[in-house]
């Protein structure tokens, strides 16, 4: 089992870390909604803690997926035959990269904003990124809501076109090849 | 006979002033605190502030004499988890950096006729650099094992309520509610 990627396979180190992110993004958009609606109490302020320490592995992973790709080079996309499809296929892998750039930053922006530590996994207090200040911290949410939101449709989009097509795309994503 | 008239009129003047003198006393910070509580989701967020310092004079004979000013110390507010402390004494609820005081001054005492170690306070505090009127309930106890009528050693309580809004402390307020209980626990000494 190669951990590197070929022309035409995804090596184990791509595979991981695209099922990483994929189950720990889909449990933070629920978890992010339910964490956002709650009635917060003693009880259960410690679930944002909990969400923007997982939000941080998740920018940190996204990080080394983008450096691992320069290392070793991701295959093609399996052609389709029709055009809009692969076209809508490209731009929802890029509208990831974006997003899972803009989702974190804008909560660790809106987070620090508040003027309370951003405390992840109860230990490491990650600097400010912004002013002590209202309209950045609800500009930054607004962001982050927004961002969540597009992520969810990209994710929809994205299972959709990979069970719907019978290729072998699925099968290299989960085997390798 | 001059010196004798003067000498008179001192004794005179001490007499009658003496009974209505008010007593004064000194502040034990140590063992002198502030108790706050906040509604919070289903919950209430607890916590404590210092006394930085009191000017206390009780006037047992004429109770409306008798006046009772406190300062508190607002960057040593602590509340029951970090968070909670950090947003107190942060820009949005107390700002302590710009006002690291809450001072309340008494303006009227009336002791309530069924009950003579208690009183009704009226006076202003100021939170925030905000000014405003306040109406406490006080209460004076003497320390365990000390006998009636002993006025060395005291504890003056004090309980009152305050609206976050009413003084610009209202950060979080989605979250956290707007009336926050106080009560006082003051340890006075006479001074002698
Ligand atoms: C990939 C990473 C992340 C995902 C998928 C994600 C997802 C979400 C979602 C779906 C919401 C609910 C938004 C709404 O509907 O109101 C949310 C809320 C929130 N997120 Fe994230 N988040 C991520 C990372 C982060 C990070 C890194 C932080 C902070 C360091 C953070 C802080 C917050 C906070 C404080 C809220 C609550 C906002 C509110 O109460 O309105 N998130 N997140």
């Amino acid at each position: 089992m190669s951990a590197r990627n070929t022309d035409v396979s995804f090596g184990w180190v791509t595979r991981t870390l695209h099922w990483a992110m994929a189950f720990g993004v889909l449990a933070m958009l629920g978890f992010g909604s339910y964490i956002a609606r709650m009635e917060v109490g003693m009880s259960n302020i410690w679930m944002f803690g909990v969400h923007k320490s997982i939000g941080i592995v998740l920018f940190a992973l996204l990080a080394v997926r983008i450096v691992w790709h320069f290392v070793s080079p991701v295959p093609e996309s399996l052609p389709s035959g029709v055009g809009w499809k692969d076209r809508a296929a490209v731009w929802v892998h890029r509208a990831f990269y974006v997003l899972l750039i803009v989702v974190p930053l804008s909560g660790w922006i809106g987070s620090g904003a508040t003027g309370l530590d951003v405390l992840v996994f109860n230990r490491v207090t990650l600097p400010p990124l912004a002013p002590v200040s209202e309209a950045w911290e609800e500009a930054a949410f607004a962001v982050h809501f927004v961002a969540t939101k597009l992520l969810a449709l990209c994710v929809v989009l994205h299972i959709a076109g990979a069970v719907m097509r019978k290729d072998g795309t699925m099968a290299r994503m989960v085997r390798g090849a | 006979m001059r010196i004798i008239l003067a000498s008179l009129c001192v004794w005179l003047t001490a007499a009658v002033c003496g009974w209505a003198m008010p007593l004064t006393y000194a502040l034990n910070e140590s063992e002198s605190r502030v108790g706050f509580e906040v509604p919070f989701g289903p919950d209430q967020i607890t916590g404590t502030m210092p006394v930085r310092s009191a000017d206390i004079a009780l006037d047992f004979e004429r109770p409306a004499n008798s006046r009772i000013s406190v300062v508190l110390d607002v960057g040593n507010a602590q509340a029951n988890f970090p968070f909670a402390t950090q947003a107190l004494r942060g820009p949005r609820v107390l700002d302590a950096s710009q006002f690291p005081d809450i001072s309340f001054v008494s303006n009227t005492i009336e002791v309530r006729a069924d009950a003579p170690s208690q009183a009704l306070l009226t006076g202003d505090i100021t939170i925030r650099g905000v000014t405003r009127p306040i109406t406490l309930d006080a209460e004076l106890f003497r320390p365990a094992g000390r006998a009636l009528g002993e006025r060395e050693q005291l504890f003056v309580r004090l309980e009152g309520a305050v609206s976050r809004a009413a003084f610009g402390a209202s950060g979080w307020d989605d979250l956290v509610g707007d009336e926050v209980s106080l009560n006082l626990m003051l340890r006075i000494d006479l001074v002698e």
